[in-house]
């Protein structure tokens, strides 16, 4: 009996390690479930939001969201309605919600020049007012390769046909590079015709200039002659200016001893009749015949340049 | 020996020449009665000098010797405090830049001028140079001024009204340019000032011509022309033939132009530099 008692007691003990390692196993399973689920976003908060198009081109349903370069949430759908626009609407995390205002623009980009096309949500200038849960946005297509190439085409048409206009008037063989050639050619000749009469004319002016210089060689021969004539009769004009100097020297070394006096004499003189004549002027009765200095007055004139006479227009 | 003296060195007491003989005796001690006055302060005497030769510099017409003239007087009197005579002379100075064209220069001299003895001078001066620059609106309140102290017996009348006639030439009112420069010849001619004779009759020409009646314009540019070749003035004899010229520009261009050449001529033998270009600009706008 003991035997069998402690047979159902280990019987016990196995159902009990089992129950518990299967509640175990459950609960971890639960968890990994769990976590999956929130990785997944199922217990995320999103909003929508949308759009309208013309066209559905490089729109497709899962393609990334981003604001700023994150990734916020994705397209959710892309429908065609009656009237022949592309609605798609978005989903995007509610935590970004407060990026986007009601001004914000949707803009289709490539990533990088060929990259896959995504949404980027633009916010708008006033940060004040935000888009409500469900609202519809603007939406916008950035220029692709194709615009670029279309906007290079346009650019380069123009020079294109410039440049078809130029080399026509350059083939032009009235206006174009030959005629100007043919006509530097003729300048070419007329210059070099120019020239040989230069030459010539440069020759006849050689020959002129050799006639001067030889006139001028005679000619210097007579001043040479003249200034001989002129070397023989200097010494004595120079003699007799040298007698002169001296003769000047013993005047004027005869004027330096008489002349001052006689200056400090005139000027004394001048000193006592300017005296006297002062004194005379405030002397009774002369100082009542005598007018008393007024101030006075330069000659009145009120327009000593003339310029008054033109003053007319 | 008895000396026989010729008859007009032979002494004549009659009562006439003793009458004589006793007022120079009266005069001899008279003079000596009265002691030698001091001699004037040396500075003082300078400043006169440069006055003298200022003076004599401005009526040659030779106004920048004169200018360095009464800059050495002003000085001089400056270093004595002698306000009244450094007013005198910044009125001189004045004077002298608006003969020389410094116009604005002398406008702030004379403004600087509050000494009363010379406040009438002061004004008339501002008033000429305002208008020379052609600036009436300034120059009015001046001649009110100067009109309303002129009311009694004055002796800058004539001025006055010459001043009056170029204001209302400026402001194009001919027949009132007129009437002034009338009164101011009546003024002028009665006091010998010919100066300002010539002035008005040139001022009564261009007035004149503004009124469209060329013969009586020519008349008194004539009369104008004829006092200041008197009076030796090459720079407003080469204006007034300016001014001929332009009184015979509408009638006939040939004389007009040859007036023209008359001003030009005068004012390169004076060196004249402004006037040589308004002469050739005349010259080159009547070109027949």
């Amino acid at each position: 009996v003991s035997i069998l008692i402690e047979q159902d007691t280990d019987a016990a003990a196995l159902r009990r390690g089992t129950r518990q390692f299967l509640l175990a196993g459950a609960l971890v399973a639960t968890l990994i479930v769990a976590a999956i689920l929130v990785r997944q976003g199922l217990f995320r908060q999103t909003a929508s939001l949308g759009f309208i198009t013309d066209t559905a081109q490089d729109i497709s349903k899962g393609q990334s969201v981003k604001i700023a370069g994150f990734r916020v949430g994705s397209v959710e759908a892309v429908n065609l309605r009656p009237d022949g626009k592309v609605e798609v609407a978005l989903e995007v995390d509610a935590s970004y919600m407060r990026f986007v205002t009601r001004d914000a623009v949707i803009e289709l980009r490539k990533e990088g020049l060929i990259g896959s096309a995504m949404l980027e949500i633009i916010p708008g200038a006033d940060k004040t007012r935000l888009a409500a849960d469900e609202a519809v946005l603007t939406f916008s297509r950035s220029e692709g390769l194709s615009a670029l190439a279309n906007n290079l085409r346009d650019k380069i048409t123009p020079i294109l046909a410039d440049i078809k206009t130029i080399t026509g008037t350059l083939a032009d063989p009235r206006l174009g590079l030959s005629s100007t050639l043919a006509k530097a050619h003729d300048a070419t000749d007329s210059l070099n015709a120019l020239l040989v009469t230069g030459n010539q004319q440069a020759r006849d002016v050689g020959g002129g200039a050799t006639r001067v210089l030889a006139k001028a060689n005679t000619d210097l021969g007579q001043v040479g002659h003249t200034l001989e004539t002129v070397n023989n009769a200097l010494p004595v004009i120079l003699d007799k200016a040298q007698r002169i100097m001296v003769h000047v020297e013993s005047i004027t070394a005869d004027a330096e001893s008489s002349v001052p006096p006689a200056l400090r004499d005139g000027g004394a003189l001048a000193t006592d009749v300017r005296e006297i004549v002062s004194g005379a002027k405030t002397a009774w009765p002369i100082r009542g015949l005598v007018a008393v200095p007024v101030g006075r007055k330069l000659v009145t004139d009120s327009d000593p340049r003339a310029e008054g006479g033109r003053a007319v227009p | 020996v008895a000396v026989q003296y010729p008859d007009f060195l032979k002494p004549d007491f009659s009562t006439q020449g003793r009458q004589v003989l006793l007022l120079c005796a009266a005069l001899l001690v008279a003079c000596a009665s009265t002691p030698a006055p001091a001699p004037p302060p040396r500075l003082q005497v300078l400043a006169s000098e440069a006055e003298n030769d200022a003076m004599r510099h401005y009526a040659r017409g030779d106004y920048a010797a004169a200018l360095r003239g009464f800059t050495l007087a002003l000085r001089l009197q400056q270093s004595l405090d002698n306000s009244i005579e450094v007013a005198r002379h910044q009125l001189n100075l004045a004077q002298c830049e608006l003969a020389l064209g410094k116009t604005q220069a002398a406008l702030q001299r004379a403004s600087l001028v509050t000494e009363p003895k010379f406040l009438t001078e002061s004004r008339l001066l501002q008033a000429q140079a305002n208008l020379s620059l052609g600036l009436v609106k300034p120059a009015r309140p001046l001649l009110s001024q100067l009109n309303a102290d002129c009311e009694t017996d004055c002796t800058y009348r004539g001025t006055l009204h010459l001043l009056q006639a170029r204001a209302a030439l400026l402001e194009q009112q001919a027949a009132e340019a007129v009437s002034y420069s009338e009164k101011a010849l009546n003024v002028l001619i009665e006091k010998h000032e010919d100066h300002e004779t010539a002035n008005a009759w040139r001022l009564m020409a261009a007035a004149q011509l503004a009124l469209s009646d060329p013969t009586k314009a020519m008349d008194a540019a004539q009369a104008a022309l004829s006092i200041d070749r008197k009076l030796g003035l090459p720079e407003k004899i080469a204006r007034d033939w300016l001014l001929i010229g332009d009184i015979q520009r509408n009638g006939n261009a040939v004389q007009a132009k040859e007036s023209y050449r008359r001003a030009l001529a005068v004012a390169q033998a004076a060196s004249l530099t402004e006037v040589i270009k308004i002469a050739t600009q005349a010259m080159k706008e009547n070109t027949p």
